[in-house]
C-alpha cells in the first residue's frame, strides 16, 4: 500500500493505493490537477518507495523545479526516483535520463518502454505526468489499450499504477472508460465554475478496494505546501426578520449570532457538516444600512441561500435587491420560501412568479424553525456548487 | 453600444464594436506587423479599464512588458497577466510574478489551461473586473508541437469559458503555415476573423464575420507602437 500524500485521500481510500492497483486523477481542463501526481511521487518516495515519472508534457527538469516549488526535495531520493522521458524527443531536443521514449507518438514504441519498465524495476509507484497528451499524440483508442495492458502487468508485479489526465472534450465513450471501467480507483478533480472557475474540489468518484464513499473535498494548492483542505463559505441573506438566524441554526451543528434585541447587528456564524461536505455558514443582518456586510462577504463566498418570509410578498423588492449585489459576484443561489407553516405563505410557484425568476432557479419550501426544508435546500446549493463535471 | 473595440477607428466603426463572448482569429502573413497590432488591442482593452490575458509562445512576457515600457504605454500589473510558455523555470530559478505565470512548455496545454483560469478568476472574482480580454500569441506555435484535434479541443473548451464570461479572445495565426483544412476547423469555433495581407510592400487589414458583411481592406501603416489606417482598397 502507498499513500497519496493527498490530506483525507488516504483516510477515504482506507489508507491510500494497495500493490498492483490503478488510480486516475481526472482533471477538468483549468483546474490545477497536476500537482495530485506529484504529491503522491513524494509521499511515496518519503515512505522509502521507488518512484517512476512519466514526462510527456515538459522536460523532466522542469518538473524537478516544480517539485522544489512546492518544497519537496526530491533529491535526497535520487537513485530511487527515475524519469522517463517522452517530451524532449518531441522537440528534438537530446535528453540525459535513463529511459527515454524517442518516438512519443508511436504508442508500440511507449508501451515497449513502459512494459519493460514494469518487469525490470522493483514493485514501484509509476506515475503519468499527463495522459492526456500521450493521448493527443498516440489517439484515443489506441492508448485506452495500452492502459489496459500496463495496469494488468502492473498488477501482476506489484507495482501502483496513477495517471494525470485532463478530461478535454474527447470522444465521449474515451471521457466513460476514463470514469468507468478503465481503472481500478477514479479521482475527479473539478471547480466550481460559474462563469470562472473559482473554487477546487477534488471527490473519490470509484474505488473498488473501499466500500462506497462519496466525498468531497474543497482544496487550494500552496507553494511550498502543496495540496490544503480548506472549508468553504456560504452565505446567508435576505430581508428583515425572515428566518435568516433561524436558518442558520437550524442547518449548523454549532452556531452563534450577534444579535441586539432580536435582530441581526452583525452576523450569524454557524458550521455545517453533511453528507461529507462541510462549510462555514455565515448569516448577513437583514436591515439595508448593513449592506456592506453582504459585499464583504460575497466576495469570499462560494453560494447564497436567500431566505424570504413567504407571508410577506412586500419585501420581495428589498429581497431582490439583496439578490443583485449577491449576484454581481457571480455566485450559485437557492430562495428560501421560508415560514411555509403560516396562513398565506405563497407557493414556490408564486413566489416564482412575483419574482420574475427564471425556472432553473431553485426555489425551496422551508419551516426554518422546525428544520423543514433546510438540508434539502443545502443539498440543493453544494450540487449547484460542484456540478461542474 | 459596443462591448469592446480594438481602437482603430475605421475598423470598429465598420463592424458597430465587438459584442461581448466575441472569439476572433487574427490571421496574417510573417513580418505584416500583425504582433503591434495585437499590442496596440491589448493596450487599447488596458486603456478601457479591461482586465487583459495574453498567453505567448514566441517571445518572453517580460520581453513584451519591455516592448510597452520603450513605447512610453502604461501597462497596469494588476489587470495585465501573461502566460509565458518560452521562459524555462529550471531548479531554482522561479520567476513568476503577480502578472507573470510560467507554463511549462508550448506542448503542457493542461498547464497554460490553468494558468489563464487563474488569471480569469483573479480578474472576475476578486477583482470584480468584468471586461476580459484574452489573447494568444500565437496558436500556429502551439499547432507545431500539437495535432489540430487536441488544438481544436483546449480552444473548444477556452472559446466556451470567453462566450460564458462575455469576454473576449483573439487567437493569432500565421497565415501560409498550416493547411486550409487546420484553419477552418479551427474557424468553426470562432466567430470572426481579422486577416491581413501584404501586397506590394503595402499592408491591409479587414474583418470578416463580425458584421453582417467582411468590411473593405483598408490599407495601414506601424509607426512606432501605433496602427494607422491610410486609405481604402
Ligand atoms: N412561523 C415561522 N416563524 C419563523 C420561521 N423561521 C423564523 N421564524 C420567526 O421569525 C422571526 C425572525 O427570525 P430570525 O431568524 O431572527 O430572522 P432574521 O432574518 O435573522 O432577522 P434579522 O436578523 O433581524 O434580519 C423569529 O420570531 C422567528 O422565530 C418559520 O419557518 N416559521
Ligand atoms: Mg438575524
Amino acid at each position: 500500500m502507498i499513500k497519496t500524500g493527498i490530506p483525507k485521500l488516504d483516510e477515504f481510500l482506507d489508507g491510500g493505493i494497495p500493490k498492483g492497483k490503478s488510480l486516475v486523477y481526472y482533471m477538468q481542463p483549468g483546474v490545477e490537477g497536476e500537482v495530485f501526481g506529484m504529491q503522491t511521487i513524494y509521499s511515496a518516495l518519503k515512505d522509502g518507495g521507488n518512484c517512476v515519472l512519466v514526462a510527456s508534457s515538459t522536460i523532466p527538469d522542469i518538473t524537478r523545479g516544480q517539485f522544489k516549488e512546492f518544497g519537496w526535495d526530491i533529491n535526497q531520493f535520487n537513485n530511487k526516483f527515475i524519469s522517463v522521458d517522452a517530451y524532449n524527443p518531441l522537440i528534438g531536443a537530446p535528453s540525459k535520463e535513463k529511459y527515454i521514449v524517442s518516438n512519443p507518438d508511436n504508442i508500440e514504441e511507449f508501451s515497449r518502454i513502459i512494459v519493460d519498465i514494469i518487469k525490470q524495476l522493483p514493485p514501484s509507484t509509476i506515475v503519468f505526468g499527463s495522459l492526456s497528451t500521450i493521448m493527443d499524440l498516440c489517439g484515443e483508442r489506441k492508448v485506452i489499450e495500452a492502459v489496459r495492458i500496463w495496469n494488468k502487468m502492473a498488477m501482476l508485479y506489484d507495482h501502483v499504477m496513477v495517471y494525470n489526465f485532463t478530461a478535454w472534450p474527447y470522444s465521449q465513450e474515451t471521457l466513460d472508460l476514463m470514469k468507468g471501467e478503465l481503472f481500478n480507483a477514479v479521482i475527479s478533480i473539478g471547480g466550481i465554475v460559474e462563469r470562472v472557475i473559482f473554487g477546487q474540489y477534488f471527490e473519490i468518484l470509484k474505488s473498488d478496494w473501499t466500500k462506497e464513499i462519496k466525498r468531497s473535498m474543497l482544496f487550494r494548492v500552496l507553494r511550498p505546501g502543496g495540496i490544503k483542505l480548506y472549508i468553504p463559505k456560504i452565505l446567508v441573506t435576505g430581508p428583515f426578520d425572515s428566518g435568516k438566524s433561524t436558518f442558520v441554526h437550524a442547518l449548523s451543528t454549532r452556531a452563534i449570532s450577534v444579535d441586539r434585541l432580536g435582530t441581526t447587528i452583525a452576523l450569524d456564524h454557524g458550521h455545517v457538516d453533511y453528507k461529507g461536505f462541510s462549510a462555514d455558514i455565515f448569516g448577513t443582518p437583514g436591515q439595508e444600512r448593513f449592506d456592506p456586510i453582504i459585499r464583504l462577504l460575497s466576495g469570499e463566498s462560494m453560494g447564497v441561500f436567500l431566505v424570504i418570509d413567504s407571508t410577506n410578498p412586500s419585501d420581495f423588492t428589498r429581497a431582490k435587491q439583496m439578490l443583485k449585489i449577491t449576484m454581481s459576484y457571480g455566485l450559485p443561489y437557492v430562495i428560501i420560501a421560508n415560514k411555509q407553516d403560516l396562513d398565506g405563505a405563497l407557493t414556490p410557484e408564486e413566489v416564482r412568479e412575483q419574482f420574475d425568476l427564471p425556472e432553473d432557479v431553485p426555489i425551496i419550501p422551508a419551516v426554518a424553525k422546525d428544520k423543514i426544508g433546510v438540508y434539502e435546500a443545502f443539498e440543493v446549493l453544494i450540487d449547484s456548487v460542484t456540478g461542474g463535471i | 453600444m459596443s462591448d469592446y473595440i480594438l481602437g482603430i477607428k475605421e475598423l470598429d466603426n465598420a463592424i458597430g464594436g465587438i459584442k461581448k463572448g466575441s472569439n476572433i482569429m487574427l490571421i496574417g502573413p510573417p513580418m505584416s506587423g500583425k504582433e503591434v497590432i495585437l499590442y496596440y488591442i491589448m493596450y487599447q482593452g488596458v486603456k478601457n479599464d479591461n482586465a487583459i490575458i495574453t498567453v505567448t509562445t514566441r517571445e518572453s512576457a517580460t520581453h513584451i512588458l519591455e516592448w510597452f515600457k520603450e513605447h512610453e504605454l502604461d501597462m497596469p500589473l494588476s489587470r495585465v497577466g501573461m502566460v509565458d510558455c518560452v521562459t524555462k523555470t529550471f531548479v531554482g530559478t522561479v520567476v513568476e510574478s503577480e502578472n507573470i505565470k510560467i507554463a511549462s512548455s508550448p506542448v503542457d496545454l493542461t498547464g497554460i489551461g490553468v494558468k489563464i483560469s487563474q488569471f480569469l478568476e483573479e480578474y472576475f472574482m476578486k477583482k470584480n473586473i468584468r471586461k476580459v480580454q484574452l489573447h494568444i500569441n500565437s496558436l500556429s506555435t502551439i499547432l507545431m508541437y500539437s495535432n489540430i484535434q487536441t488544438v481544436f479541443r483546449f480552444l473548444h473548451v477556452f472559446t466556451g469559458r470567453i462566450k460564458a464570461m462575455g469576454a473576449m479572445g483573439i487567437y493569432v495565426i500565421e497565415s501560409g503555415m498550416h493547411d486550409e483544412q487546420a484553419i477552418a476547423t479551427l474557424k468553426q469555433l470562432l466567430d470572426g476573423v481579422i486577416e491581413i495581407k501584404s501586397e506590394d510592400d503595402k499592408n491591409f487589414i479587414r474583418i470578416v464575420g463580425l458584421s453582417t458583411k467582411p468590411t473593405p481592406w483598408f490599407e495601414y501603416e506601424i509607426e512606432g507602437a501605433n496602427v494607422r489606417i491610410v486609405g481604402r482598397k
